[in-house]
């Protein structure tokens, strides 16, 4: 019964829609090149494309904060490198994020964080190409936590190389990045293999 | 788009009044119309046929034709049909403008209708049948809406036989205008003067809101009791339905419905705690509950100087595919946190921070943390019912490690 659903109501559309959080080893953000909008509004979100072949707005990443700097006067801004089985993470946390900023200062590396942000690429003045992660919340966490991220991080790597979409995404990928497949299960089978039973 | 089958067609409809069609200055129009201006061809047909219409003194709304004959559940919005039907509800005139206004249904459906005081139409009674015929069909916030104008003929039909509504499931309800079979499942506060009841129907597919406004007739339902509703009012405001039960039939019946629980467990990290969250203060006022701001300002009662604490965390969760916003309230905030209301109170009345301590405190024991939510899903955000950590488990390992085809693959 009722009435037919052709009237075209925008229904739920339109509604926001928070990016997730995707989950990325260090040896797969670092190989990023590729960053785009999605469309060409100034509030359209950005995106990096990763190597297997999905866009990526934020990141959720777990691994041991090695190292913690202050930078800058005026603009104060705070870096750190933190630490997985596969490489290293770059992260940021300036006056645009206060909440990241301020767990920042207070963490004692070393430590377990967890951090949610935003990946970008930056490119040196001497060309050196850098990713890095601008932090919206860095918190320190325990071993077990950084445990489960390093199991979810591997079944989401492996999804994504084994079920690859044919979308634009994917297509764009295969033509950016060089995939190796075999040296990726490899980096995977690599962090399991530095968890304990 | 063949423009020489508009031109045959509305060439057909003038001459069908006994008017001769000039195809060439029709052709042109349609060009002009079409070609130059960009509009649609369906749209230009229309225009096209008015305006020779008007020139010939043709009364519009049979210019237009009287559309197809249609059921009620194939019509679609801007459309010229002819349907016949049953009036089901028949409801009071808002405005001396609107003659009648009502829902008609059919085997396959039910539309809700206006009948302008322009038009010239028989007295309509409930629950006869008539033929509407070149009504317009238009839509207003997504449902579907029948207007009888003066272009409209009205008959009223001699039809025997038994009109069976189509019961829709409430998962499947869209605007409009739906039968039900539900249980009454919670009576809520009226809200307003006029309010006769509201609550929360359900049935084995979802759960909907309903209210019920003061009128003659009008009956409250009993919470526990199935009921089968004929022919409610469905509304949608953001992505919700809400059925409207002023313009139902409303029959009581035996039995029990299994309520779907609406139950959905969702695990993830939670990437971030919105402000609000953790210790906040309630309005005392009866009824109310709202949240305070940090100037104890209630929106609706305005300066609070009395208010409750309460806890809560509102937060997302989020798998690495899809992010859901979730909602706790205090006694999972309590387990989750093992802060409970009361030291969360001891803390910010003695903290320099105040309420925000308790906030930063909760954040640094659960931002980042894998959880485990089960709850009721409404409007998109899960009300979360109870919640655990998610803890290391070796058997993932494993299957993990055989995925990958080991050191060498």
């Amino acid at each position: 019964m009722s009435t037919p659903a052709n009237g075209g109501f925008p229904k739920r559309e339109n509604m926001f829609e928070r990016e997730p959080a995707r989950r990325v080893f260090a040896g797969e953000l670092r190989e990023i090149r590729e960053q785009f909008r999605d469309g060409t509004d100034e509030k359209s979100p950005s995106y990096v494309l990763l190597p297997t072949g999905q866009r990526c707005n934020r990141v959720f990443l777990v691994g041991s904060m090695t190292e913690k700097k202050r930078q800058g006067e005026q603009n104060m801004f705070y870096r750190g490198r933190i630490a997985d089985p596969t490489g290293t993470f770059f992260v940021a946390a300036g006056s645009y994020q206060p909440e990241a900023m301020q767990q920042m200062a207070r963490i004692e590396p070393p430590a377990f964080v967890a951090v949610v942000g935003k990946p970008s690429i930056y490119e040196t003045p001497d060309g050196t190409i850098l990713v890095s992660v601008r932090a919206e919340s860095v918190t320190v966490v325990d071993r077990e936590v950084r445990d489960c991220w390093v199991l979810e991080t591997a079944k989401a790597t492996l999804d994504r190389l084994d079920t690859p979409s044919s979308g634009p995404d994917s297509v764009r990928a295969t033509e950016k990045y060089h995939l190796d497949p075999v040296a990726y299960r490899k980096m995977v089978y690599h962090a399991l293999s530095q968890l304990k039973f | 788009m063949d423009i020489s089958q508009i031109v045959d067609r509305i060439s057909q409809k003038i001459e069908a009044k006994g008017h001769a069609a000039d195809k060439s200055k029709i052709e042109q129009k349609l060009r002009r119309l079409i070609e130059e201006f960009g509009v649609q061809p369906a749209d230009a047909e229309r225009t096209v046929l008015y305006d020779i219409a008007r020139d010939f003194g043709i009364q519009l709304g049979n210019a237009a034709g009287p559309g197809d004959q249609k059921l009620i559940n194939s019509v679609s919005t801007e459309e010229w049909v002819t349907i016949e039907g049953k009036i089901v509800a028949l409801g009071h005139s808002p405005s001396p403008s609107i003659a009648y206004s009502g829902i008609i249904a059919d085997a396959s459906g039910a539309i809700r209708f206006v009948i302008w005081s322009k038009a010239s139409v028989p007295v309509i009674k409930k629950d006869a049948w008539y033929r509407f015929e070149s009504a317009v069909v238009d839509e207003f916030k997504g449902a579907l809406n029948l207007k009888v104008h003066s272009g409209t003929t009205v008959k009223e039909l001699e039809v025997d036989g038994v009109l069976i509504p189509v019961i829709t499931p409430l998962a499947e309800l869209t605007a409009g205008v739906a039968s039900v079979r539900v249980k009454m499942i919670q009576e809520w506060d009226v809200t307003h003067d006029r309010m006769l009841q509201s609550g929360l129907l359900g049935d084995e597919t979802g759960t909907v809101k309903f209210v019920t406004w003061k009128d003659e007739g009008m009956v409250r339902l009993e919470p526990g009791m199935v009921y089968t509703i004929y022919y409610a009012l469905v509304d949608e405001f953001n992505g919700r339905h809400s059925l409207n039960l002023n313009t139902a039939n409303i029959l009581a019946e035996e039995g029990d419905i299994a309520v779907s629980s609406g139950a959905s467990t969702f695990q993830g990290a939670l990437v971030h705690i919105a402000p609000g969250s953790g210790l906040i203060k309630r309005c005392t006022v009866e009824g109310c509950n709202r949240v305070l701001s940090r100037q104890n300002y209630c929106p609706v009662h305005e300066m609070q100087p009395k208010f409750n604490y309460d806890l809560r965390i509102k937060g997302w969760l989020d798998d690495g595919t899809h992010t859901i916003d979730t909602l706790m309230q205090r006694e999972v905030v309590e387990s989750l946190t093992g802060m409970t209301l009361e030291e969360s109170r001891e803390l910010a009345e003695n903290n320099p921070l105040g309420m925000d301590e308790v906030f930063l405190r909760m954040r640094e024991k659960i931002l980042g943390r894998y959880l485990r939510c089960e709850g009721r899903e409404i409007d998109r955000r899960l009300i979360v019912n109870s919640c655990e950590r998610i803890h290391f488990e070796p058997t993932m390992l494993a299957e993990l490690l055989n995925r990958t085809g080991g050191e060498v693959s």
